[in-house]
Order: C-alpha cells, then structure tokens, then sequence
C-alpha cells in the first residue's frame, strides 16, 4: 500500500518535472520579452516534427539529427521575431497574447499542412526500458526528462540572475521603454529568447514523446504545462520545479485514488482548480515579481 | 463626428445613437431589407444567417468584456455552451417554453461569468486571460463527468423546437424573425448600456484601472459587471444556438470557437458594436466559403487531402488575428471612422 503510493507520488513529480520543463518556454520567453507565449505546445510538436523529419525520415544519425533539429528551430524562432514581435516592442498585453494565440493557430495548420495528420512513431532517443529502484518503477524518459528539467532551470536561473547579460533581459521583461532608455536593444533580447524557447521545444519534445507517437494533438501538453507557469508566478524559473512537482504530485495522486471512485478522469483539471484557488489567494503566483502600479 | 451645420441643442440629442435623417433613412432600409430577407435568398443563405445573428450575440457580449471593460475573455464558447446548456435542461427536463428557457440560459451564463468577474477583480492582464482558460477546460469537464441522465454526457442532447402558441419554429426560415428580433433587441441594449454611466466605467476602468479607482470608480465591481454582462449575452446566444441546432455537445464549444470570436471582435475593432456585427459577418461569411469550396479544391487537386478544410481554417485564422494586430490593430471600424471624417471635411484636410 505504502509502496503504491509512493510510487505514484514519484511518478507524478517526475511528471510534473516534465510540466515544469515545458512551462520554462513560456518563462524564458517572458523573461527575455515580456511576451507570453501561448504557442508553446504547438512550438514544442514543431520542435518534435524535425526531429522526426530529420532522424526518422531522412536516416541521419541521431546525433547529427538532433543538431539539425535545433538549428532549423533556432531558424523559426528568429523568424517569428522578425516577423511579428519586432513590431509589437511596447503594444498592449492584449495584443501580445492575442499574436502568440494567432501564431498557435497558424503553425498548427501549417503543421497540418506539412505533415497531415497521420500518426508518427518518434525515435526513441532515451532507452524504452523503465528504471526499477527497489520497489519503484519509473520511466526512464521521465527519470531524464527529470534531471534535464533540474540541470536547464539552473543554468538558465543563473543566466537570468547572476550573469550581466540576463540581468538586461530581466529589464526588458519588466518594461521595454524603461529597457530602451538603459540602452538596452529589446530587439536582441526578444531574438534571443525565442531562439531559446526553440532549443527548449526540441529538447522538451524528445524527453516527451521518445518512443511514443506524434500527431499534431501532442501540442496539448503546453495547455497541462500552464497551471505550473501560473503557479510558480511568471517570472521564477527555480519555482517552476517546486510548482511542477506539486502539481505532478496532486495529479498523480488524483489519477491514483479520486479518479477510479467518481469513474472520470478528474486529474485532467485539478491542475486548474488548483491553480484559480491559488491565483485568487496570491495572484501573482508563489514566486512572481509584485509589480507596484502608478499611475 | 457629425456633419457640417448639425448642431446638438438638447442633451438627448447630444447622446443620440442616429443623428441624421440620412441616417435614419438608411436605417430603415437596412430593416426593411433585414425583414425581406428570408424571402429573397435560398434556405442555405438563410441558415447561415440565422447563425451570423446567433454569433453576434456572443460577439457583442464579447465586445462589452474585452473591448469595453478591457478584461481579457478567452472563455466566452464556455459561457455560450453554458446557456445553451442550460435552455436545453429547461426545455427538456422541466418542459417549459423557449421565451422562459432562453432567459434562463442567460442568467446562468451571466451567474458563470460573475464567478469569473471576482477572480477578476484580483487578477489581471495575462493571468486573467489564463484563468477563463480555465473556465474553458472546467465547463468541458463538468458536462462530461456529470451523471449522463443531468447533461447527456459525451451524447450531447436534443431539443424539440421552439413553439409560441401556435407557431412552430422548426425551419430556418421561421426561425429568422425571431432570431432577428432578439439580435436588435440585445444590440440596442449594449448600446444603451454603454452610453451609460456602466458603459462610461468600463471604458475608464480598460483606459487605466488605477486611475479609475482614485476617480471613484468601484473597479472590482466594474470588472465583476464587465464578465456578468459579456456572459450573459453568451449564454443568450447559446441558448438561441440550442434552439436552431436542436442539439447541443460540449464540441460545439471549443477554446477554438473563443478565439474565433476573439478574431472576429478584432477584424471589427475592439470597442465598437457596428465593429462586432461587421466583423462577426465577414468571418462568418469567409468560414463558409472555406466549407463549400474545400471539397470543391479537392476534387481539383487530388494530392490534396480531405483535412485541407481543418487546416486552411487554421491558417487563415492565424493569419486574421495576426495580420490585423500587427497591420490594423484598430480593426475596420476605424478605417471607416477614417473615411467619414475625411468625406465629411472634404475639401479641407481638417
């Protein structure tokens, strides 16, 4: 008994972890550019569609594969900055978050477009075969995915807070004018981070789907991923793990014991209810920045 | 702006909605040619009409919530199925007529919004639009996993058609003047609410919430109003929809049906009625082209598969929300406002 659980509560903060390694493209996102990228999950079956291209379709190497991968994403990412946020430097929030959902909707049917809709079978780049600790089995892919989440949430909260660099992108997710007046180009700030964020999507979507299928429905993860952003607060990126194993956990548990008694799949949206409980106690998150308004 | 020589000499005329005779003329021709309609145009054309009235209900309420009140509302599919929802339970389980069940529908959509509104009250900018997200996946939720005898479940539910003593509203044609007649009765009524004092909150609160406060404005209580409003024009709508329908399921209410009507209150502009209505016909008008011609592209080019119409979809309204954000963020409204004042000036520059 003591046993099941536990082995529940660990996948389900290996799963969060997972979470919280996709919510990081919203955060880096919004930490270099003030942008919220609602697009994440469609960035991340994108991220997945060129790995698969590149592995799976055309026979390169892994290796090489995976590079060429993130090249092209890094490529798409400066592309969308080119395009689209470039002239939105200072627009409202409203249209900011309204692109990012135009840009959602139009690489999903570009995606639809390129690949159709077919299932695919990803390459399974991290071993199938599950760990076994003692009593507890665990995923190999979710074990990894577990230590990639913890290794890039330091890197990039060191990035973000120590390095001379970050610090001048933290100012222009604070305010673009009061960044530019610093004589800091919001520009690169905003290219890089939507490089970043493609370099997280293709490095998210192999710790995700490795081994399993891909159809342009994998994107609904970036939906699962949202109450983790929300609850460790926008701008915290150490916090996303704390928030993810918490909500990985509560879902876990969910799945576990509440859903076989009401026979429906209410794990899917306790993530959320959790999230409007909290966000209407502390609405900035648990670790966001509080923002003092003047007029 | 009012035309050269129309001076406003009372303070009803001043707040007037129709200032000129040219323009109550064209408003009367307008109505007529509403009212001839059915009789003019084939069913089809009847039917889409039917369901650009329906919609721009929604989009309206929509435009009261974001465009007015500036409260960002990704949930407004939620607050529609909630009132097409509860209609059809009305109707269904307690057997009453569809003049009590279609207000029904409206005020538990606007009880649903009001529950929003308070988060609110608290949260805002992208927060906000994160948690009606929420209202999104939660309605999904609760029709799904509620007893299948209350809401139907994954079935989804049927309807009997509207009846008014002894007419019966089972065609789209006979739909058409009752569905018309609750479109102008909603829009005269946002239009009425927003030159009041409520309407004057909104825009205050959406300009700078903030400042509204320190001017006196109860700001929680304006954005609770905003949601309450928006929502119950949804659930209206909604509760119309059921009634064309006769059948209603949780995947007629989609965070995608949300964003479309986000883009159609863009392609409009936000904060103008007329921007909702026109907007909510040419989005229409342009879905339904992509419907009929799809299967026609097919036929023409047969490597084509027969999800072009799914993806197509998806990439013109992509290509709508962003396009207008970036090339006309003001939306058509205000190009035309551009066009009147300049016609009216002509020939000087200003």
């Amino acid at each position: 008994m003591i046993i099941e659980f536990f082995n529940y509560a660990l996948n389900g903060a290996l799963l969060g972890l997972l979470y919280s390694l996709v919510a990081m493209g919203f955060v880096v996102i919004y930490r270099a550019s003030k942008v919220f990228n609602m697009a994440v999950g469609e960035m991340l079956v994108v991220g997945a569609f060129l790995v698969w291209w590149a592995v799976q379709s055309r026979g390169m190497h892994p290796a090489v594969g995976i590079g060429v991968a993130l090249a092209i994403s890094v490529l798409i990412g400066l592309a969308i900055e080119r395009l689209l946020f470039r002239r939105l430097i200072g627009e409202s929030v409203f249209s900011m978050i309204m692109v990012t959902i135009g840009l959602l909707i139009l690489m999903r049917g570009l995606v639809l477009l390129i690949w159709g809709p077919q299932e695919r079978q990803f390459p399974a780049i991290i071993p199938l075969a599950p760990l076994i600790l003692g009593d507890l089995i665990v995923p190999r892919s979710l074990a990894a995915g577990g230590i990639i989440a913890v290794v890039c949430a330091a890197g990039l909260h060191w990035f973000f807070n120590r390095s001379r660099a970050g610090l001048a992108m933290s100012a222009v997710a604070e305010d673009h004018q009061i960044a530019l007046a610093m004589g800091i180009s919001v520009r690169r700030s905003i290219a890089f981070a939507w490089a970043l964020g493609g370099v997280l999507s293709v490095i998210t979507s192999m710790v995700y789907l490795s081994g399993k299928s891909l159809t342009f429905l994998s994107s609904e993860i970036g939906f699962a991923a949202l109450p983790v952003a929300l609850l460790a607060g926008l701008e915290s990126i150490g916090g996303l793990l704390l928030a993810g194993i918490i909500v990985g956990v509560v879902q876990g548990l969910t799945a576990a014991y509440i859903d076989p008694l009401i026979g429906g799949n209410a794990a899917a949206v306790v993530p959320y209810v959790f999230m409007l409980v909290v966000l209407i106690v502390r609405p900035t998150g648990m670790f966001g920045w509080k923002r003092i308004e003047r007029v | 702006m009012d035309p050269s020589g129309i001076f406003s000499t009372s303070y009803a005329r001043d707040s007037a909605l129709v200032r000129t005779r040219a323009q109550w003329l064209a408003l009367a021709l307008f109505g007529a040619a509403l009212l001839l309609y059915p009789w003019l145009a084939s069913p089809r054309l009847v039917a889409v009409a039917n369901l650009m009235l329906v919609t721009s209900i929604v989009v309206v309420g929509l435009q009261i919530t974001t465009g007015y009140a500036g409260q960002i509302n990704l949930g407004q599919a939620a607050f529609m199925g909630v009132g097409a929802y509860g209609a059809s339970v009305v109707e269904v389980k307690f057997g009453l007529p569809f003049w009590v069940a279609v207000p029904v529908g409206g005020v538990l959509a606007a009880l649903a919004g009001w529950a929003f509104g308070l988060t609110a009250a608290r949260i805002k900018g992208f927060y906000l639009a994160l948690t009606t997200i929420a209202a999104q996946f939660l309605f999904v939720f609760v029709v799904l996993n509620l007893p299948s005898s209350w809401l139907g479940g994954v079935n989804g539910f049927s309807l009997q058609p509207a009846r008014l003593g002894s007419l019966v509203f089972d065609s789209d044609r006979a739909l058409y003047h009752l569905f018309l007649f609750s479109t102008a009765v909603m829009v005269f009524g946002a239009f009425g609410i927003l030159r009041s004092r409520h309407g004057r909150a909104f825009v205050a609160v959406r300009d700078d919430d903030v400042a509204a406060g320190m001017m006196g404005i109860d700001v929680p209580g304006t954005k609770a109003r905003a949601f309450v409003l928006g929502a119950f024009y949804a659930g209206i709508g909604g509760a119309l929809w059921a009634y064309q329908i006769r059948f209603v399921s949780v995947d007629q209410f989609t965070l995608f049906n949300s964003i479309w009507f986000i883009a159609m209150m863009i392609v409009g502009g936000l904060g103008s009625i007329v921007g909702a209505l026109i907007g909510t016909v040419l989005i229409r008008i342009v879905q339904e082209g992509i419907t009929t011609l799809g299967p026609d592209l097919i036929e023409f080019i047969p490597t084509l598969s027969s999800d072009i119409v799914f993806a197509s979809m998806n990439v013109f309204l992509g290509l709508v929300i962003t396009g207008f954000l970036l090339l006309e963020p003001k939306g058509l409204m205000h190009r035309w406002n551009i066009f009147k004042a300049t016609y009216r000036l002509w020939p000087f520059p200003h």
